[in-house]
């Protein structure tokens, strides 16, 4: 029994180890500065804590022609996924409201539709996307990301809503209507009270979707509005003088730092809503 | 004046007609029992009623006013779910708010009801807590609190002691009851439980296949159902259906009756004028289990047939004795002392001025 219990702590720890060991080299390398990176190997231990490379990523690093580092990207991705995860999440929940409490004539067929949404592979709406943004004059503008963003993640949150919606109980809404509420009141204060577990999950679900995206920044932003993904693969591609893989890491593990912020702040939640169904009266 | 008009009802769902033209009403302050098997569309009704299922066809009339097409919270309506469909987010004090608030009545007037309420219904250590923190029973009584803080012209109630255990489905049985004795509100009341529905109601509309097969007083529906279904679904243990050959003897008609090695003929003395036309023919002769009964207790119109017994039930009160009679297993409601043993001939009594007669094809009652 005991010898059991260490060979399955000893093969998880060793899984753990192995999946952490790119981060740890990626921190490592960002605080070395080159000498020590060319002189050591990959997983000797800087010297001193040295944050000049962090410096050079967040405020002067050359993306391309310009040399001014990651922060205004950084920003820009801010202003992208704010607005998109927080508009995709409530059309979502009012998606999923209507689909599981108010059903019309053909609401099956058209949830239907809208989980082949889900499938749809990126680079399937690339252009047609394209020609939609140019129509309406948003090519290349922040808001255009936005309202990308927002389309292509509504089938994903009303997906989330409609399922954990559906296990709420129909009579609940029956008895607030008899008790006199309407569609926003329900909503407001009888299903939305009940639902944060699913937000939560829609959420992270969205911001991680919406932040890592390189795609959609790459096509449809230029210049100074890309988000912070575009700009990292600039920066990390830019050819010229030598190689800063110190600068690279610490730029690689900012881009990164709000997804993983967001998963450790909100993760139980998300194993939480995506395993919760019934709610009991 | 009606409390509740019903005209001609229907409802249809692409081909299917689940209810096929129901007529009702009832008077202000009478208890409404609308029972059925599942699937008889009793459910269906009463969300009508409410106004949670559109109308196909017909006319509802709470009081004076047409409602047929009035939203739910413009029908003067409460109604207590089965699964009690509390707000979970909410205090109990909240849920019985909640109506009202949305009503705008004022914080004083809403303070005074919230009091008035749980003090009827003895929830006021409870008024802080959450629906989570309250056992069934105490579900229940908030759910029925909520719909009694409304005041409404009419109680809806579907199915609400179901998902209650057997002990408590009675206690609350008859808390509702006597709420209904002491408020004198009227009440339409969905159930399967044929117990419920008549020890509840003041009428009872039994239902089946989306039409009302019977509509009266629970009594007079337990003595004189229409056809064979109603006689079987009311009562427990149901009524017993024995076949039997109908024969006219100096003009009185006689049925034969058969148990163990004994053949009886049993004139009946009832005045059925009916029976006549059923001489020398096969009829159903439909007798509750409380109708037969042991030796001892003969009544001015008993037969007497010595009967083979095949199974003993004691219940406490009485033991529930099955013999067969004509072939078919038939229970009998006989007292705990009364001698009884299992493939022995045991002397019984039917009485026969309260047994009725049905068709054997059409399993209409015969009057």
């Amino acid at each position: 029994m005991n010898i059991k219990r260490v060979l399955i702590y000893s093969i998880l720890g060793f899984a753990a180890l192995i999946y952490l060991l790119p981060l740890v080299v990626m921190v490592i390398t960002s605080l070395k500065d080159l000498d020590e990176i060319r002189s050591g190997t990959l997983l000797s231990m800087p010297q001193a804590l040295n944050f000049d490379s962090w410096d050079k990523a967040w405020g002067s690093a050359c993306t391309g022609v310009s040399c001014e580092g990651l922060k205004g990207y950084f920003w820009n991705s801010v202003l992208i996924v704010v607005p998109a995860v927080i508009i995709s999440t409530v059309i979502g929940a009012l998606n999923g409201y209507v689909l599981t409490k108010w059903k019309f004539r053909g609401s099956t067929l058209f949830f239907g539709m809208l989980l082949i949404g889900t499938m749809i592979p990126f680079q399937v709406v690339l252009l047609p996307m394209a020609r939609m943004l140019g129509f309406l004059g948003l090519a290349g503008t922040t808001s255009g990301l936005i309202m990308v963003h927002i389309i292509y993640g509504l089938a994903f949150t009303t997906l989330f809503f409609r399922n954990y919606y559906i296990s709420i109980p129909s009579e609940l809404v029956n008895a607030a209507r008899i008790d006199g509420a309407g569609f926003w009141m329900i909503f407001h204060r009888i299903i939305l009270p009940l639902s944060i577990p699913i937000i939560v999950v829609s959420v992270i679900w969205q911001f991680t979707q919406i932040w890592n995206d390189f795609l959609f920044g790459v096509v449809y932003s230029s210049g100074d509005s890309q988000p912070i993904t575009v700009a990292l693969n600039n920066l990390v591609n830019t050819s010229t003088g030598v190689k800063e893989y110190n600068v690279d890491m610490a730029a690689a593990i900012i881009a990164a730092l709000p997804t993983l912020f967001v998963y450790i702040v909100a993760g139980k939640y998300f194993v939480k809503g995506l395993t919760a169904g019934a709610v009991k009266g | 004046m009606h409390a509740l008009k019903i005209q001609n009802i229907e409802k249809i769902y692409g081909k299917v007609k689940v209810l096929k033209g129901i007529d009702l009403e009832i008077q202000p302050g009478q208890f409404l029992i609308l029972v059925g098997p599942s699937g008889c569309g009793k459910s269906t009704l009463l969300n009508m009623i409410a106004g949670l299922e559109p109308v196909s066809n017909g006319n509802i009339f709470i009081g004076d006013r047409d409602v047929t097409h009035l939203d739910p919270k413009d029908r003067d309506i409460a109604m207590v779910f089965q699964s009690y469909a509390l707000y979970p987010n909410m205090t109990v004090r909240q849920n019985i708010e909640f109506g009202l608030t949305i009503r705008k009545t004022e914080k004083s007037e809403q303070k005074k009801i919230v009091e008035k309420v749980s003090k009827l219904l003895q929830i006021e250590p409870l008024l802080d807590r959450k629906p989570k923190q309250l056992s069934g029973g105490q579900r229940q009584r908030v759910a029925m609190g909520r719909a009694l803080a409304r005041d409404p012209s009419i109680f809806l109630f579907d199915e609400p002691l179901s998902n209650l255990d057997a002990k408590l489905r009675v206690e609350m049985r008859g808390e509702i009851k006597e709420l209904h004795q002491r408020e004198g509100t009227t009440i339409v009341y969905v159930t399967h439980d044929q117990i419920e529905a008549m020890t509840l109601g003041d009428v009872i509309a039994v239902m089946k296949d989306g039409e009302i097969q019977q509509f009266g007083p629970p009594q007079d529906i337990y003595d004189n159902p229409r056809n064979q279904f109603i006689a079987s679904f009311m009562g427990s243990p149901s009524m017993n259906f024995i076949p039997c050959q109908a024969e006219k003897v100096n003009g009185v008609i006689q049925i034969s009756l058969e148990s163990g090695n004994e053949k009886v003929k049993v004139p009946i003395k009832q005045n059925i004028k009916g029976l006549e036309a059923y001489a020398d023919k096969s009829i159903i002769l439909g007798i509750r289990p409380e109708q037969i009964t042991q030796q001892g207790e003969e009544k001015p119109d008993s037969a007497k047939l010595n009967c083979d017994v095949e199974l003993i039930e004691p219940t406490g009160p009485d033991t529930l004795v099955t013999v067969r009679i004509n072939g078919v297993k038939t229970v009998c409601r006989i007292h705990p002392t009364a001698e009884s043993k299992v493939d022995k001939l045991m002397p019984l009594l039917l009485d026969m001025s309260k047994v009725v007669f049905f068709d054997p094809d059409t399993q209409e009652r015969v009057y």
